[in-house]
């Protein structure tokens, strides 16, 4: 049974008497363990579908399954539990005035749990960060060490599942490999299942097993890593967005 | 002393007791490198110890009436401020005064900016139909003249300086509303809101915990620029009988009882006058100091 179905999903944003169709019937699966990719060029409803998820935006038809459920409206606190977010900037993603520590957590405090201490020391190192960071503000903080710290947050109620909004397209590329290597290495350890963003295919090819193409809302085209590698693509925007990024996906 | 400096400038702290001492201590090191702040921090500080010293430091009793020494121009030995209209000490009456004055102050700015807080962040944050009340009544409450609202919730609660205060407070808080409301527009669609709101928190901990810190930098500096309003308000409800009664040494009110004699005696009304004028800038001296070091963004690299 797949662990995340998105089932015929639309999401149509309504302000002052227009209507946005950010996404239109768009039906996949994630298996669980399974890394999967949505990509495609910026407006093509790709974010819409995480924050969906989240219960950040409207789902107006269709439903999300999570582990065969229906999520209920609003998500609760055993969904916090379940499914948890990366954000795409990681400079706007942390609390400026709260420091790493308060940051880390606050999930904890939420949820009750005890030895907040402890836990939150072992999270600054599962993601390769010193423990004398603990105490420092994000802007004392790279943009990796940042996006590191909202990687610890994310796991800090230890979910099933990661939400990746575009993890890396706010970092410059050596930083980037980095973080997609301390993911990797996450998803293997925990066994987590990632539902990732991007526009970028390389990423994409270097992280996910199976990847949806996007574009205006609808889903184009489905297909695994193997086909991507081997550009066996039947729609002509999934070949033209492969043209475009494959000079790096090569190298 | 050397063992604690050491301790408390650890750059990585072991314990969250360390860390947060740590950085009180770089917050005052940063307030003391700012010259006017200190200046501030100093003026305010001898308002608190002349206020709490009074008894003891005060040369004269501020309510015996000596009328054989009525109006003594400063400089006459024994009362170096000199004495007002029933002959009363100037100097040990500004003393006593600090202790109102300060009262009225610590009323007001833990009562209206607290609620103003409270308002615009609620109401910026859940917006839609709660907003639009909250702010309905945040514009009626900003459309009356301050000083006719006071006077006149002072006119049904009767004079008093508890009273003087709570109508203070009443109309002081719209303004603090209204800063913190634009400023919870802004920080409600951030990312951090919608992380903290992903990880199940509720609407009161992300208002207390996440949006309130965010807004109290302009309301505390809102906060320090309003204290002079404040006493000046105090002054003018004790000038027209409603606020803090006589004798009672009330700075604003040796104000309006030395008009009387502003050209010919002009010390009676000057002194309680510089008086405010000092206090009120060492407030905003300090509240200028404290916005640098509330933001912990200034702080040094």
């Amino acid at each position: 049974m797949s662990l995340i179905e998105i089932d015929h999903v639309s999401v149509t944003f309504r302000a002052k008497g227009r209507e946005v169709r950010a996404v239109e019937d768009v039906s996949f699966s994630v298996d669980e363990g399974e890394s999967f990719g949505l990509v495609g060029e910026s407006g093509s409803g790709k974010s819409t579908i995480l924050r969906a998820i989240c219960g950040m935006a409207p789902v107006t038809a269709g439903t999300i399954r999570i582990g065969g459920k229906a999520l209920p409206s609003p998500r609760g606190s055993g969904f916090a539990t379940q499914v948890q977010m990366v954000f795409q900037d990681p400079y706007a993603s942390l609390h400026p005035r709260h420091t790493i520590d308060r940051t880390l957590s606050e999930p904890l405090a939420i949820h009750g749990l005890r030895d907040s201490d402890a836990r939150v020391v072992q999270a600054l190192q599962d993601v390769g960060l010193p423990p004398g960071f603990r105490f420092r503000y994000p802007h004392q903080l790279s943009g990796g060490q940042r996006q590191r710290v909202a990687i610890a947050r994310a796991l800090m109620l230890q979910p099933r599942i990661l939400l990746l909004d575009e993890p890396t397209s706010a970092l410059d590329a050596s930083v980037q490999a980095e973080v997609l290597n301390l993911l990797s290495r996450l998803r293997e350890e925990r066994g987590l299942t990632f539902l990732m963003v991007s526009h970028d295919l390389a990423v994409i090819d270097h992280m996910c097993d199976r990847i949806l193409v996007m574009q205006h809302g609808r889903a184009v085209e489905q297909m695994r890593r193997e086909d991507l590698a081997q550009a066996r693509m039947t729609t002509p925007y999934a070949r033209s967005l492969f043209d475009a990024s494959a000079d790096r996906m090569l190298g | 002393m050397t063992t604690l400096r050491a301790w408390l400038q650890d750059p990585s702290p072991t314990s969250r007791r360390q860390a947060r001492l740590g950085q009180l201590w770089l917050a005052w090191l940063r307030i003391r490198r700012n010259r006017l702040a200190m200046a501030g921090l100093v003026i305010v500080g001898i308002l608190l110890l002349v206020a709490a010293l009074a008894p003891w430091i005060a040369p004269h009793d501020p309510f015996v009436q000596d009328l054989g020494n009525r109006l003594k121009p400063p400089g006459t030995p024994g009362q170096w401020l000199g004495t007002d209209d029933f002959g009363r000490d100037i100097l040990s009456r500004i003393m006593y005064g600090a202790r109102i004055t300060l009262y009225i102050i610590a009323l007001v700015a833990v009562t209206a900016p607290v609620l103003g807080l409270l308002v615009g962040t609620i109401s910026g944050y859940f917006g839609g139909w709660v907003d639009a009340v909250l702010m309905r009544l945040t514009d009626i409450f900003l459309a009356f003249p301050r000083l006719i609202l006071a006077l006149a919730l002072v006119a049904v609660l009767g004079p008093g300086i508890e009273n003087a205060v709570l109508a203070i407070a009443l109309t002081a808080w719209p303004p603090y509303a209204r800063v913190a409301r634009a400023e919870t527009l802004t920080i409600r669609s951030s990312d951090y809101i919608a992380a903290v709101r992903l990880q199940g928190a509720g609407a009161p901990r992300i208002i207390l915990g996440h949006v309130v810190p965010m807004c109290l930098p302009s309301v505390i500096i809102r906060v320090t620029l309003d204290m002079a309003g404040v006493i000046l308000i105090a002054a003018g409800l004790g000038f027209l009988g409603l606020g803090v009664q006589p004798p009672q040494p009330e700075w604003g009110l040796m104000i309006s009882s030395g008009r009387k004699f502003l050209f010919e005696q002009w010390w009676v009304a000057t002194m309680p006058g510089l008086a405010i004028f000092i206090v009120s800038l060492g407030f905003n001296l300090l509240g200028d100091g404290l916005r640098d070091v509330l933001d912990p963004k200034s702080a040094p690299k």
